[in-house]
């Protein structure tokens, strides 16, 4: 409202020329940079380079974009200076900012070391999907310092149209053509309900700047809410389809299955974590103080999450799609906490999907490892004896499996207590004990996936009977492992460190602000 | 009672800040360590895990009976006490202590698991196995020692994953059936008492301002409504009703217990079970003194009814292994009868039975693996006369069934005496329910031992080889156990009893419960001297009536 | 809302002319189709088959690389009327506007996706094409004697011998070997 009216008013002498704090928005700009660096110099050189360079680039660039992140951190917490926006009150520098700034490169760096190999093993080297995943990560970021309504809606396709090209990737496998088509069709469909959504509460409001929105809200009581009320409906919608809150979750297990493995470790970590950062920002942030308008909506969505996505994944025989729906579930753990509304909800729920990003990260990689070439072995009896070939592996996706089932001293279980604790602290019992239960169902299909690595098949029957290829762990899927491993451990035993992160990130309540 | 203990409980932190060696801390972290260090040595030297694992495991039982003798009889409260901050934001910390409730569990899960790691060797993968098992006695000690509601919880659900794997990976037949089923229903039982753990220390945070998940805090504040605290109880309870089990959640038992390789049954049944009493001792009780007592009719209801139900099914079972594990129901149901009954005696019998229940079981199971070494089968009647054939073996069984029937002179008789008499002023009816089910257990024991070592051996059984020194050593620490709490429990009583009178106390301040005054008076003086004193005097009569008892069942 | 009328008027006489001029030809015009007016004129020669549908991939390419640059294209215009007034924010905003366009106009370039020649070494494509097949050895050019046999041959044969041009042309940026029998038999 304010821009605007300044707009005006100096229309007659100077166009307002939009201060650009370069520095503000460092992170964004090494990620971009990166992107176009890459496809420029990859264009320019004719000789194939060596391997793994594009990888080991993108990682060069997530490294800076985190240390970019790192400094920006200082000037936020620094309680003299805070958190502050930029580019005309479009973007929201603060802890929030930072740490989805960080959780998304990290992401894309472990995406891209475990992407490489495959990359290699499916004919499909280039620079492509490296550059792709750059600017997705952009996008993601872009989300969470959104400050406007129309900014959320530009991260978000920003993030969502390279997230297609990403998820047809794979040239010669009809799945990744069909995953990609899906996803475009539906994820415009939902952008268009967001674009609805954030039109009506612009029509009810006044503004799309969430800090003026939240201003608006708490000085003026609206006569009739119907507008409002759609609107945060419609936003849900649209930001429900990105995090596959269910029901609008049925692209989610085609997707995943069908999109080249490290795309859909990509997706389920970095992708998820920038709509829940958006999320966050807009009902937590501007939304507040008609919490009681959209949290029994979000109870229900985070019900329904949570039941479907566990049920349906118990019944699931290929690994991708299991996951698929146990993502869903975690979705709904992740809105447990968004549902409580407090701070402590938010921090809950920034754990969560760090923790979460680890997880599945490192799922995928060993999901990526174990689908070989072609990317098409992902039923469960693919995973037959994997404990007996490669004991490594086998106890690394253990780790992972565990840690989505919330075993404790892993990072799973510590993000599940740290919801529930904000549920609890919210009085919503009823939905802690349903999160709970649906962790124990999850955890058969996790254990499920255990058993048939380890306990499936007899000795007598060996490795000669099954006939297939050792699994391979090259270098780069290696590290990633690794790094997921030692994150999703450390998490699960000092959960301090990143609790304490995530409790600085939370971000200030707009509507507080007077 | 509890400003009174409070200096008490300074005095003792105090005295635990002094630069000492951290022994409680220890007991959880060498058999961690063990567990890691075996994860490094190379799998082709199994002989290289073993020693590891046994030494480790050996390490720390010395450091638990170490323990045992440097704990003051006369300090009801937690003893060694150390405690770390851990994650300062949700005020929640590494804090250890014991007092004579856990003091016995903790000696029994470091006698009974280098027992187990010596008496059983695994039949393939002996370096996972051993890393496996420390890392459950870690568990195990854990779920003991934890005075941090957050810590005590890691380490009862931790404990679930090594039991999967040792069920799953060296059990019998079934055996990722069972594993399955022991892991779901132990975690949905765990998930309700998460919740109810984090509401507990949210709504504490609530009344008193600080966010803590210290249990003697929460404990000593009761600053929950009486609904509230009845629900948070509630979530507890199904979380120890499972690992229990109490009677309508008991069927993964027969399952994971039959399934699981010999070590697994042993710790199963030994330790793992009591981390279900021990909670409902520990936590039940400590934290919800008024929901207890308002809850104690149902469970005790449902612990009786354990007693009989286990012991009828355990009658008709043909699988010995089987049958010892619908026992470990019935055992059971006495140890929640005796807590819930809310007397000393009810409660130090509980105690007791407990590490009781630990020993002889744990001994049944050991020699159920010896007998299975030998002829691979569990089922009754393929075994016959093996009485003839191994007569060291059969009186190692006799002795160790009848500690598990609750004979005289035993170990399993002072701690069932106990909850029989403790039980008696505020449950008689129970109480005397429960005593058929003595009845019931010498019926079904001697049964199965009749079946199984008397008559004519045929020809699979005649060759049936005696017991190995290397066999005997592993039996012969229980059996001594088995006779010296038989005949001489009071240095394990006295050491019980003074916790339990606290507990007794808080119990009665925070609700409506009175003990009887003839269990009052009984305490100090009566309970702990009297038993010993006729079990003493009785001694000599109680082993003729065992072999009376024997020779009866064989005619 | 005075301001619009002319407009309005505009579009409605627009409109009304184009509906005026297709009804009058339909009504006034004499239409006497026959098959020989329907076929499509091929110098002459009677056509065996239909028309080829399928033109090289390349063309839709080069359709959409010039909507997308000549879009982008358009965003200078604005730009380049407040020029003044923006001053040197505008430059450094339009300046990062056309590096990322050139950057992708040089990746388009160095793809190769708007090569027309025969098919050119792409490293996408080293592992699933064949670099050394060119127009010149990937069409077969048949003999006159074989022609006549060409003929009696069923259509399956006769398609399986088709050049290979557009494949050729097509591969070039990325459709597969199968990319179609699109172009006719030389007869």
């Amino acid at each position: 409202m304010t821009s605007t009216a300044a707009v005006l008013a100096q229309q007659g002498d100077l166009l307002v020329k939009p201060e650009v704090e370069w520095v503000a928005i460092t992170p964004l700009l090494v990620l971009v940079g990166g992107s176009l660096l890459l496809l420029t110099l990859s264009a320019l050189t004719t000789r194939r380079p060596r391997r793994g360079t594009y990888a080991l680039f993108t990682v060069l660039t997530c490294a800076g974009a985190i240390i970019a992140s790192v400094a920006l951190w200082d000037r936020v917490q620094d309680p003299a200076r805070g958190e502050f926006t930029a580019l005309v009150g479009a973007l929201t520098i603060d802890g929030f900012t930072v740490f989805f700034s960080v959780l998304i490169a990290l992401s894309i760096a472990l995406a891209a070391l475990v992407a490489d190999d495959y990359l290699r093993r499916e004919d499909l080297e280039g620079p492509e999907l490296y550059a792709l995943m750059l600017l997705s990560g952009a996008g993601g970021i872009v989300m969470a310092m959104a400050n406007d309504l129309i900014v959320v809606f530009l991260g978000l396709e920003i993030l969502s149209i390279a997230l297609y090209v990403m998820a047809g990737m794979h040239l010669r496998r009809v799945e990744s053509q069909e995953s990609a088509i899906k996803y475009f069709v539906l994820g415009a469909f939902s952008s268009a309900f967001l674009l609805y959504g954030i039109a009506l509460v612009y029509g009810a409001t006044g503004s799309t700047n969430l800090s003026e929105i939240a201003a608006f809200l708490s000085q003026n009581v609206l006569e009739s809410e119907g507008l409002l009320l759609a609107g945060f409906a419609l936003l849900l919608v649209g930001l429900g389809f990105k995090v596959a809150a269910v029901p609008f979750h049925v692209w989610t297990p085609d997707v995943y299955q069908g999109a080249p493995s490290p795309v859909t470790a990509f997706m389920a970590s970095a992708s998820k974590a920038a709509a829940f950062a958006a999320l966050l920002r807009v009902f937590f942030s501007a939304f507040s103080n008609h919490a009681s308008d959209w949290r029994p909506i979000i109870w229900v969505l985070a019900v329904l999450t949570m039941v479907v996505g566990a049920v349906l994944a118990v019944v699931q025989r290929d690994v991708k799609r299991m996951l698929a729906y146990s993502s869903i579930n975690h979705a709904g753990f992740s809105l447990v906490a968004v549902h409580a509304n407090t701070e402590r909800g938010v921090a809950g729920a920034l754990f969560y999907l760090l923790a979460y990003a680890f997880m599945v990260l490192g799922s995928f990689a060993v999901v990526t490892l174990v689908g070989r070439r072609g990317d098409a072995a992902h039923d469960v009896d693919d995973y037959r004896g994997l404990a007996r070939e490669r004991p490594v592996l086998a106890l690394a996706f253990t780790v992972f499996l565990l840690s989505q089932a919330g075993v404790p001293l892993t990072a799973g279980f510590f993000a599940k207590f740290y919801v529930i604790g904000a549920a609890a602290e919210a009085e919503s019992y009823a939905l802690a004990v349903i999160a709970m239960v649906t962790a124990v169902i999850s955890a058969f299909l996790y254990l499920r996936i255990i058993v048939t690595m380890y306990f499936a098949g007899d000795e007598a029957e060996g490795d000669a009977a099954t006939g297939r290829h050792r699994v391979a762990i090259p270098f780069g899927a290696g590290v990633s492992l690794a790094a997921a491993v030692a994150f999703t451990l450390l998490i699960g035993i000092l959960p301090g460190l990143v609790a304490d992160f995530a409790r600085d990130a939370v971000p200030v309540l707009l509507s507080a602000a007077p | 009672m509890g400003s009174l203990l409070a200096p008490a409980l300074l005095a003792t932190e105090a005295h635990a800040e002094s630069p000492e060696f951290p022994i409680l801390t220890a007991l959880i972290v060498i058999p961690a360590l063990g567990a890691l260090a075996l994860a490094l040595t190379p799998a082709s030297r199994p002989e290289l895990s073993r020693l590891v694992g046994v030494g480790m495991s050996l390490v720390t039982g010395a450091m638990s009976v170490y323990l045992m003798t440097q704990f003051v009889i006369d300090e009801p409260g937690f003893q060694e006490t150390s405690k770390h901050s851990w994650i300062e934001s949700f005020g929640i910390s590494w804090n250890l202590g014991v007092d004579g409730i856990s003091l016995f569990l903790v000696v029994l899960t470091g006698i009974l698991f280098p027992l187990a790691l010596i008496g059983v060797k695994p039949h393939h993968d002996t370096k996972s196995y051993m890393a496996w098992l420390l890392l459950l006695e870690a568990g195990c000690m854990g779920v003991f020692l934890a005075l941090d509601l957050f810590l005590f919880f890691v380490a009862f659900e931790i404990v679930l994953v090594p039991m999967y794997f040792l069920i799953g990976g060296w059990g019998y037949g079934e055996r990722v059936y069972a594993a399955l089923k022991f892991f779901l229903f132990t975690m949905l039982g765990s998930a309700f008492m998460l919740v109810s753990i984090i509401a507990l220390a949210f709504l504490h945070e609530r009344a008193t301002g600080v966010l803590t998940f210290d249990l003697v805090e929460i404990a000593e504040a009761q600053a929950l409504a009486e609904t509230t605290a009845r629900w948070l109880f509630l979530g507890f309870a199904v979380a120890f009703a499972v690992k229990c089990p109490i009677f309508p959640l008991h069927t993964w038992l027969p399952d994971a217990h039959t399934q699981a390789p010999t070590a697994g049954s042993v710790i199963l049944a030994g330790v793992m079970l009591k981390l279900g009493t021990y909670g409902f001792v520990r936590f039940g009780l400590y934290l919800f003194p008024e929901a207890a007592t308002w809850a104690a009719p149902v469970l005790v209801t449902l612990g009786v009814i354990g007693i009989i139900y286990g012991a009828i099914v355990a009658a008709v079972q043909r699988d010995l292994k089987r049958l010892v594990a619908y026992s470990s129901v019935a055992h059971l149901g006495f140890i929640v009868l005796g807590t819930f009954a809310f007397t000393s005696q009810g409660l130090q019998g509980g105690v007791l039975q407990m590490v009781n229940h630990g020993i002889s079981t744990g001994a049944l199971f050991l020699l159920l693996g010896m007998l299975y070494e030998r002829r691979h089968t569990y089922e009754i009647a393929s075994l016959r006369g093996l009485q003839r054939a191994a007569p060291v073996m059969a009186a190692v069984f006799t002795v160790v069934m009848m500690s598990s029937i609750g004979l005289p002179g035993l170990n399993g008789f002072v701690g069932e005496f106990l909850i029989l008499i403790g039980s008696f002023p505020t449950r008689r009816w129970w109480a005397v329910v429960a005593t058929f089910g003595v009845v019931l257990a010498a019926v079904y024991l001697l049964w199965a031992y009749q079946r199984v070592f008397h008559g004519d051996p045929d020809d699979e059984n005649a060759t049936f080889a005696d017991m190995t020194w290397r066999e005997g050593a592993v039996m012969a620490p229980l059996l001594a156990l088995i006779v010296f709490l038989g005949v001489f429990p009071r240095p394990v009583l006295e050491r019980i009893e003074p916790a339990v009178g606290r507990l007794i106390t808080h119990i009665e301040e925070r609700s409506d419960f009175t003990e009887p005054a003839v269990t009052r008076q009984g305490t100090g003086a009566v309970e702990v001297v009297g038993p010993a004193a006729v079990e003493e005097e009785g001694a000599e009569e109680a082993e003729e009536a065992g072999a009376e008892t024997g020779g009866e069942g064989e005619g | 809302m005075d301001d619009y009328l002319p407009l309005v008027v505009m579009f409605v006489l627009a409109v009304g002319f184009v509906l005026l001029s297709i009804a009058s030809s339909k009504l006034l015009a004499p239409s006497r189709p026959t098959s020989a007016k329907d076929a499509p004129y091929e110098s002459g020669i009677v056509p065996t088959r239909d028309n080829p549908e399928r033109f090289p991939v390349t063309f839709y390419l080069v359709a959409m690389i010039f909507i997308v640059f000549d879009i982008e294209i358009i965003f200078l215009y604005p730009w380049a009327v407040i020029y003044r007034e923006l001053g040197a924010f505008g430059l450094v905003e339009m300046l990062v506007f056309s590096v990322a366009v050139f950057v992708a106009f040089v990746y388009l370039i160095s793809n190769g996706a708007l090569d027309w020649g025969p098919l050119r070494r792409s490293r996408r494509l080293d592992g699933t094409l064949d670099g050394n097949r060119t127009s010149s050895s990937t069409i077969r050019r048949i003999p006159s004697r074989t022609q006549v046999e060409g003929e009696a041959a069923p259509p399956a044969a006769r398609e399986e011998g088709a050049s290979r041009e557009a494949v050729a042309a097509g591969a070039a940026v990325g459709s597969t070997s199968e990319a179609s029998t699109s172009t006719e038999v030389p007869v």
